[in-house]
């Protein structure tokens, strides 16, 4: 990792925060109990939701609210290889989002990937893993984009050079 | 698998089969329809009696080859097998199971030839272009650069062969070179995109590595190159047809089309290297197409391994010792009463 | 279009897999669905093959190092072989041998998506982009994996269309070619038997009645076994596995009464015959073959002569598998049973099994018009379809299917996956169900 990534890991410190949840059940219709960040339909049990970006292509977006937050995250891409290796990692993330509990099927718009956590999720799971969780899919997500993008760029060489070589 | 086999493993593999089994088995009969890269479809079948096999193929783009003297190239290699051509497809042999050659090896060279039916029906036009090269750089040689007349510089016509519904080769000898143009359309964003960075590495390979200093020169573009476009004499219905080919492609939002341009120099065209050059060459645009299947299936893999990663990171955040039903020995459980 | 290509039809079974063109009929390729990879560990070995993989960055000055590494960690998932292939690099030092495919379904999709790249590339030699793909997958397949197929063959192939049908309805389909089916439909009963393991699938109205699938542990394999047993008792000079498959392959039927068959071999003595085993010095060996003749598919019949923890003759199985269908469909499910599968090609084995089921079925009717005291049973049909496609059923099935004007309609497009999602998958409409021709 490298040293200027380090102070926009800590995410985390405001993540910990924002994941003071607890069970809440709707005010608006009666024996619901929805995530209020999705919700939306008491805005006094929204928080200030919260930006912390890089740049203008790497962020983070924390919406807080009483009893679930929305993480949002906007992976690099300097280019449309970038591009379309994000797009299709995540996309074949979210086709798994059953077993990864708390990923978001959609994202955010203007963000690659959300996450919602729930009151019920830090009731049955451990906050701090969770944050672990979040934070290291921040730091790998964008090693593993950078080695496919140079995989990709290996293996073109490789192609081409293996068709010119019977030429010779 | 890195390159593509120049044969179809099936014709190769049905016709070893059959040729060594024939001594001791009966013959069965065969009717199979089978289809190859670039839109080629073969028939194999026993029409006539089960010791007698015929093959035949048809190809999209056969008039065009045949104006290129596909049929020549064909009654060379094929002579005394060929009959004549079945409904529905364009050229046919027939090999007699009773009148093989006798010696071993020569059965294996004609099960390959047969094998290479579809290579031996699109070399035609190449070999044109090689033939039509050793005569203009022969008359060239004639003269300087400067004083060259205009016939010689301008070069040979283009041959242009439309082997796929949008896709077309093109072919073109001058006096220094063969230059041989494939446009290709990809139907999808992430083909276009691997597609390019695929392209751009066969551009830079021959100039970055030594031992490929002989190799074709590669060029691609996405507008028609100046071979097409810019030559007097280029007819106008070729023309019209290359039109066709990007007109489509740009109806079409999502797809894309790229001219990739091999340019053969004269080390290519001896004749004993021309074989091999030819049928390498053909395969070119399978072969590009199947490497960024290939990859695609690869960052599959990986996408497969990370997914499971992180699952295994999401899974710590679970506590362990999750009460489990507890049995006493005899098997029966408590349940707390609610 | 004037000039339709026709449909890949690939059955990827257990044991083989069989690649073909929709229209043909037979398959144009049947290998083991086997994938022969670079072990782990002896990866390090730039000596090895393939004799260009390494070559053009290594040589090339301007590289250096850090190229040949990349080409060296990129170029590892090109590398392996399928089918007898796989297997004849799996004898040879480097390479290991994996089956993708367990129990019918698809474990290792790595593999299995490589598998796939190898057979449509280098065996079928097509453009994905330019066919319609029909694939099989077992009765009870999860719906994730269809998803994942579909993700695969969408997204890396992007193949034009795909439709994804189950084994034992395309079985049934299989049998419309025979003289004895009037009626095409897909009701019916499915005795697959593979090399592995024997199922019986009741299908009623082309989906397959999951709770009712019983399997037997008694198949091809164990039938070899059998008679490689029978050979090595009679001390014969070549008892080898491939042998006794031999024998059984070309020897073996299915007899009407064993007792009887027994006394006959004592009456005609012709019956016993000799097989001829080339050894692979040259030197040709006989070998004798006698009982094993009916005794080995007997097993089936009397499976205590084999086995001795599954001892239920396959009749009874089918039988019970029909009874615990629902009531209405049964009639059906026992009109049409039909055969499926290699270890199902024994002569006689449908007349045998179709008087056996009978035998059953009377008996009971017999019992229940005894204790109803004098009502009459209009009788049940029991009939077993074998037809000259058995062998390959499924994919012959597919192929029948895949050649009919209306099947592109059936298929979900490239288009419409990138619309949906791979959740389109997990409904396809009937193919060959009523409405269609």
């Amino acid at each position: 990792m490298s040293q200027s990534l380090r102070p926009y890991l800590h995410v985390r410190s405001s993540l910990t925060a924002a994941l003071t949840i607890s069970n809440f059940a709707s005010q608006a219709s009666e024996r619901h109990n929805t995530p209020q960040v999705e919700a939306r339909d008491s805005p006094e049990l929204l928080l200030n939701p919260l930006h912390i970006s890089r740049n203008e292509n790497e962020k983070v977006f924390i919406e807080p609210s009483r009893n679930s937050v929305r993480v949002s995250i906007r992976i690099k891409q300097a280019d449309e290889i970038e591009h379309i290796l994000v797009h299709k990692f995540t996309r074949f993330l979210t086709q798994r989002a059953e077993s990864f509990f708390i990923l978001r099927r959609k994202p955010v718009e203007g963000f690659d990937i959300s996450f919602l956590i729930t009151n019920f999720h830090t009731e049955k799971m451990l906050t701090h893993k969770l944050i672990d969780f979040v934070i290291e899919f921040m730091e790998e997500v964008d090693k593993e984009i950078s080695e496919m993008k140079l995989f990709l760029n290996a293996r073109a060489r490789f192609v081409a050079e293996s068709f010119l070589t019977p030429f010779d | 698998m890195l390159l593509l086999d120049y044969q179809n493993v099936l014709i190769e593999s049905l016709l070893t089969e059959r040729f060594s089994g024939y001594a001791s088995a009966t013959p069965v009969s065969i009717d199979q329809v089978v289809s190859d890269f670039d839109g080629v479809t073969f028939h194999l079948s026993t029409p006539e009696s089960k010791s007698k096999i015929l093959i035949s193929i048809n190809v999209k783009c056969f008039k065009e080859l045949v104006q290129y003297g596909a049929q020549e190239v064909l009654e060379r290699e094929y002579g005394p097998y060929i009959v004549s051509p079945e409904p529905g497809y364009d050229f046919s042999v027939q090999i007699d199971l009773e009148n093989l050659p006798a010696e071993e090896e020569a059965r294996n060279d004609l099960i390959m030839k047969l094998a290479l039916l579809k290579r031996n029906a699109m070399a035609a036009p190449f070999e044109r272009a090689f033939d039509e090269f050793n005569k203009l750089a022969e008359e060239a040689s004639q003269y300087t650069s400067e004083s060259a007349p205009q016939g010689i510089k301008e070069g040979g016509e283009v041959m242009a062969i439309h082997y796929r519904e949008e896709e077309a080769i093109y072919i073109k000898a001058n006096w220094d070179r063969v230059t041989v143009i494939f446009s290709t359309v990809f139907r999808e964003e992430t083909d276009r995109i691997f597609g390019k960075v695929f392209l751009q590495e066969f551009v830079d390979a021959r100039r970055r590595v030594l031992t490929l200093q002989n190799a074709p020169q590669v060029l691609f573009r996405n507008d028609p190159p100046l071979e097409l476009a810019g030559v007097p004499g280029l007819s106008t219905k070729e023309g019209e047809v290359s039109y066709v080919t990007f007109g489509m492609a740009r109806n079409i939002s999502t797809s894309i089309s790229v001219l990739t341009r091999a340019v053969l120099f004269p080390r290519h065209l001896t004749a004993q290297r021309r074989y091999e050059n030819i049928s390498h060459i053909q395969t070119f645009r399978d072969y590009f197409h199947y490497h960024i299947k290939a990859s695609k299936a690869y960052i599959h893999t990986r996408m497969r391994k990370r997914t499971a990663d992180f699952l295994q990171v999401l899974n710590r955040a679970r506590p362990e010792n999750e009460e489990r039903e507890r049995k006493t020995a005899s098997g029966r459980t408590f349940r707390v009463q609610g | 279009m004037a000039n339709q290509t026709p449909a890949v039809v690939m059955d990827n079974g257990t044991g083989y897999s069989k690649l073909g063109f929709a229209g043909n009929d037979s398959p144009s390729f049947v290998f083991p669905t086997a994938i022969a990879t670079k072990a782990a560990g002896s990866a390090g070995s730039s000596a090895g093959r393939p004799p260009v993989a390494n070559k053009p960055s290594f040589l090339g000055g301007g590289g250096g190092a850090s190229s040949n590494l990349s080409a060296k960690r990129g170029t590892e998932d090109l590398d392996f072989f399928i089918g007898d292939e796989a297997l004849a690099a799996g004898q040879g030092p480097g390479y290991g041998v994996n089956y993708p495919i367990r129990h019918g379904q698809i474990e290792n999709w790595d593999h299995m998506e490589r598998f796939w790249s190898n057979s449509i590339f280098k065996y079928l030699r097509v453009e994905p982009e330019d066919h319609y793909f029909l694939l099989t997958e077992p009765p009870l397949n999860p719906p994730e994996n269809r998803e994942n197929t579909a993700e695969i063959m969408f997204e890396s192939f992007n193949c034009a269309g795909l439709y994804i049908a189950v084994q034992a309805v395309l079985a049934l389909a299989a049998s419309w070619t025979s003289s004895k089916v009037t009626d095409r439909s897909l009701t019916g009963t499915v005795i697959d038997s593979g090399d592995g393991v024997t199922h019986v699938i009741p299908v009623a109205e082309g989906y397959v009645i999951g709770s009712s699938i019983k399997s037997i542990p008694i198949a091809g394999r164990d039938i070899t076994y059998f008679v490689q047993n029978l050979l090595r008792d009679r001390a014969e000079p070549d008892s080898s596995l491939k042998t006794a498959e031999k024998v059984k392959e070309e020897y073996c039927y299915v007899s009407p009464d064993i007792v009887k068959e027994f006394a006959r071999y004592d009456r005609e003595p012709d019956r016993f015959l000799k097989h001829t085993v080339t050894a692979p010095n040259g030197r040709s060996i006989n070998i004798d073959i006698g009982y094993e003749r009916f005794l080995a598919p007997e097993i089936f019949f009397n499976p205590e002569i084999y086995s001795s923890d599954f001892l239920t003759p396959l009749p009874n199985v089918v039988d019970g598998v029909i009874q615990s269908s629902p009531i209405d469909v049964r009639r059906g499910l026992y009109k049409n049973i039909v055969l499926s599968g290699g270890s199902t090609l024994y002569k006689d084995f449908g007349r045998r099994l179709q008087r056996d089921i009978r035998h059953l079925v009377d008996d009971r009717i017999r019992a229940s018009e005894a204790r109803s005291g004098g009502a009459r049973s209009g009788g049940l049909d029991v009939a077993v379809v074998t037809h000259k496609r058995q062998r390959h059923g499924p994919w012959f099935g597919g192929s029948l299917l895949g050649q009919t004007p209306e099947f592109r309609s059936y298929c979900h497009t490239k288009a419409e996956y990138d619309e949906i999602g791979p959740s389109i998958v997990r409904r396809f409409a009937l193919l060959g169900g009523p409405g269609s021709s």
